[in-house]
């Protein structure tokens, strides 16, 4: 899991002169999508990029804990990962142009695309890949970014071919590649990491300070690429790198957030790109023990929640609402479960059948790490009052609620920025043994469920497999999610075909262009 | 002094909720990675011993490993001069603007200018470095264009065009000339009530050379002194102007190290903001001596 709570902290901040612009603005323009342009990709231009990040935290390892959203933009463009996000499916070729799982799901063999070189002109092969996903998985969150994969289980087929070893059956392998499994030479050096050669659509001209240049791969395997230049702008604060946008000194804010968005909307030259699914905030109920581990009572406080009420106001309306289900960009989301809604009535009788104490106030509790978290937690506190539940919001500060509040909690809020699958959110926060099982939840018609739907090699048993699971989770887990932030980024009317996926799909820029 | 400021910023960042292990870990880091992390970071080990080893690094000019890994000394050696260079931008400004608005109103006491002088400069004390920030955006960009809204450094780490320090030095240095104005302005006053200066004045010689060449030597102790704790409300602002331009400086170096428990980090701007903070103390004790000491 490369989403880290500190990344996200980066999106904090919401007052400030852009806030101030938007109350002297008028009128409303918002772009969903790109505008389509209906011509030709063109060739040429250097795009100007503004990302967030902190100075005291920059990384230039690419197997680092990328802390900064720039320096992840910078290190996603320079070196490619074996398979990157997509659609659908969400998992799509990068370096590894093609994978093939053996019938008992545990060994995968990744192909390499052909033509795969280093900036150096040296040909990838899967030896450096070997080593590379070594390196990662011997960071100290290595088990975390590649669970279920020993070292010694990664090893090299030939030249092209790359073997991973499951300890388990894992259907769901390919997605863990996705996201921060960058390719490097064989034996580079740690002093050698930050002019190391990477493979991908850019090449690093300079890098100073969080801020770098790149400059386009005329070589690169994965198809022509159209800027001649990307130069990336290391921001502390959403509203300063809005203002750089306004004022014309970047062409892309990336993830620059509602309050942002808002300030934009009224500016005819700048687009508002809304990227779906980028961010969930559910409320987590603890399953084992406390006031929450009567499932009625779950079932209540689900009902309790007013979620359009919930997408309108805290997430300025930049969202969708969401049906307690994690994973919500994944294809194969279980549409068709009916969308849970308010209704007061049956979490009362089911609060009464509960014998829920209606008398005591229970503490919510919240950090204010990302905008709109905590007040999250304060419009669903005000909800809930309306059934008679008594909830106080607790505020603690990011070092606190992560140390003693996060997966302990009886009743708080979480945050997680991605678009990953409904299994892959099973895997880390639901299943028992999961290592981040937020709510404490230990099912065992679940765990078996999520065994069955990693363990089917069968696309169709799978996803009715996969279909269960949700039903499961719909009707029992720890989780309360209202709704899905949209990821917003603001770019220049000139800048065309950005990219429209939530979470790390944000990063790939190599088919953007300039009118 | 110094070190006393130090061993209150360790033990500061020691009594915060979290360290730097945990601080600087993933979500899908075990108990146990964090636990390797906090002894690499040798936070298992007693606060003061950790304080005596970064001390005693200090004098080779080694300001020790952020949590990061990464060696302090290199961290600020861009940021640092960046700061250095707005601060010191905001205090040449400051001094002489305050020194001739000060002037101007005590040429003229009681007076119109005076007055307004007076209060303006109150005013202009009163108002934080944010707020005349975002003005200053709104107007002399957003609205006009004139100038830059944020700083954008190119290849060598510094500003791209010096345009992008204007809005940065304008606004640390409205508070600090409002301040300084009125401690000019109130020196001044008291010299002239001085027999010497009192004396001038009824010799029937004109205001301006009475003002330079008798009232003012004899408040330059004062000025001095008030100019000097300039710089640390200077260095100060800096912190929220750099951040409100994104200006490349130490301040967020220092908002992110804080946030991260970075106690080396932490204390390596400290020690930078604390070397120029005392040598400009020092600078205006010598002044100070040098006006007394001619005097007497």
């Amino acid at each position: 899991m490369d989403i880290n709570r500190r990344q996200l902290l980066l999106a904090g901040g919401a007052i400030g002169a852009t806030a101030l612009l938007a109350a002297c603005s008028s009128g409303a323009e918002d772009t969903d999508t790109a505008p389509a342009g209906g011509n030709k990709p063109k060739s040429g231009g250097t795009l100007r990029v503004g990302a967030l990040g902190r100075a005291s935290a920059i990384t230039r390892d690419p197997h680092g804990t990328q802390a900064n959203e720039s320096d992840y933009l910078i290190l996603a463009l320079v070196y490619d990962t074996l398979t990157i996000p997509g659609a659908n499916p969400n998992t799509k070729p990068r370096l590894a142009a093609s994978w093939e799982p053996s019938a008992d799901l545990k060994t995968w063999k990744f192909k390499i695309a052909k033509g795969a070189a280093f900036h150096d002109g040296s040909p990838v092969t899967a030896d450096d890949v070997v080593w590379s996903l070594k390196r990662l998985r011997n960071t100290p969150s290595g088990a975390a970014r590649l669970p279920g994969i020993k070292p010694e289980n990664i090893r090299a087929e030939g030249t092209d071919t790359v073997v991973l070893v499951s300890d388990y059956a894992n259907a769901e392998l390919p997605l863990l590649t996705r996201l921060t499994t960058f390719v490097l030479k064989k034996g580079t050096a740690e002093k050698a990491l930050e002019k190391a050669p990477g493979t991908g659509p850019f090449k690093l001209d300079w890098f100073r300070g969080g801020n770098a240049r790149l400059v386009k791969n005329d070589k690169w395997y994965g198809g022509a690429v159209h800027l001649d230049a990307i130069e990336v702008t290391m921001f502390e604060t959403p509203q300063a790198m809005a203002n750089a946008l306004l004022a014309g000194q970047i062409d892309v804010a990336s993830n620059a957030g509602a309050v942002a968005a808002r300030t934009a909307a009224s500016r005819k030259d700048i687009q508002v790109l809304r990227r779906p699914n980028d961010m969930a905030m559910p409320i987590v109920m603890r399953t084992a023990s406390g006031p929450f581990a009567d499932v009625r009572v779950r079932e209540a406080m689900r009902l309790v929640v007013d979620r359009d009420a919930m997408v309108k106001q805290v997430l300025s309306g930049y969202g969708t609402v969401a049906n307690d289900i994690m994973g919500t960009g994944d294809p194969h989301l279980a549409k068709d479960i009916p969308q849970r809604k308010k209704d007061l009535a049956t979490a009362k009788s089911l609060l009464a059948e509960a014998k829920f104490d209606l008398s005591k106030t229970y503490d919510l509790v919240t950090t204010e790490d990302i905008p709109g978290l905590a007040e999250s937690a304060t419009l669903f506190a005000n909800q809930a009052r309306e059934a008679g539940i008594k909830i106080k919001v607790v505020k603690q500060e990011s070092g606190a609620f992560w140390d003693k509040t996060w997966k302990n909690g009886d009743f708080y809020t979480t945050y997680w920025g991605t678009n990953d699958s409904v299994i892959f959110f099973a895997s880390k926060t639901m299943v028992s043994e999961a290592g981040q099982n937020e709510a404490g939840w230990a099912d065992k018609e679940f765990d078996a469920s999520y065994l069955k739907v990693i363990g089917t090699a069968d696309e169709t048993a799978r996803a009715a497999a996969l279909k269960e699971l949700q039903q499961i989770e719909f009707a029992k887990s720890g989780y309360l999610l209202w709704g899905m932030a949209d990821g917003i980024d603001l770019a220049a009317s000139k800048v065309q075909n950005l990219p429209k996926l939530a979470g790390y799909g944000r990063v790939q820029l190599e088919n953007v262009w300039l009118r | 002094m110094l070190v006393v400021l130090l061993a209150v910023v360790f033990a500061a960042v020691e009594v915060l909720p979290g360290d730097a292990a945990s601080a600087s870990s993933e979500r899908g880091d075990s108990a146990a990675d964090v636990a390797a992390r906090r002894h690499l970071l040798g936070l298992d080990r007693p606060l003061w011993e950790r304080f005596w080893d970064w001390m005693t690094a200090l004098p080779t000019g080694d300001l020790g490993t952020s949590a990061r890994g990464q060696n302090v000394t290199e961290l600020l050696a861009d940021p640092f001069p960046n700061t250095l260079l707005l601060g010191a931008s905001a205090f040449v400004i400051t001094v002489v603007l305050s020194l001739a608005l000060g002037c101007w109103a005590a040429a003229r006491p009681g007076r119109l200018v005076d007055r307004i002088v007076g209060h303006t400069a109150t005013a202009a004390f009163a108002v934080p470095e944010f707020v005349i920030s975002v003005l200053l955006l709104l107007v002399l960009s957003l609205w006009t264009g004139w100038l830059p809204a944020v700083t954008v450094t190119g290849a060598d780490g510094s500003p791209a065009t010096w345009t992008m320090l204007i809005m940065p030095v304008l606004a640390l240095v409205v508070p600090q000339t409002g301040w300084n104005t009125r401690i000019v302005r109130g020196a001044l006053a008291d010299q002239a009530a001085t027999p010497h200066v009192e004396a001038a004045y009824l010799d029937g010689l004109p205001t301006l050379q009475v003002l330079l060449r008798h009232a003012l030597p004899g408040a330059v102790p004062t000025i001095a002194t008030g100019i000097a704790t300039s710089t640390g409300m200077l260095l100060g602002g800096a912190v929220v102007v750099e951040t409100l331009f994104n200006y490349p400086g130490i301040g967020s170096v220092l908002a992110g190290a804080v946030a991260a428990r970075d106690t080396p980090l932490i204390a390596g701007v400290v020690i930078c903001a604390g070397a120029v903070i005392s040598l400009i103390l020092l600078a205006a004790d010598l002044i100070r001596a040098r006006a007394l000491g001619a005097r007497a």
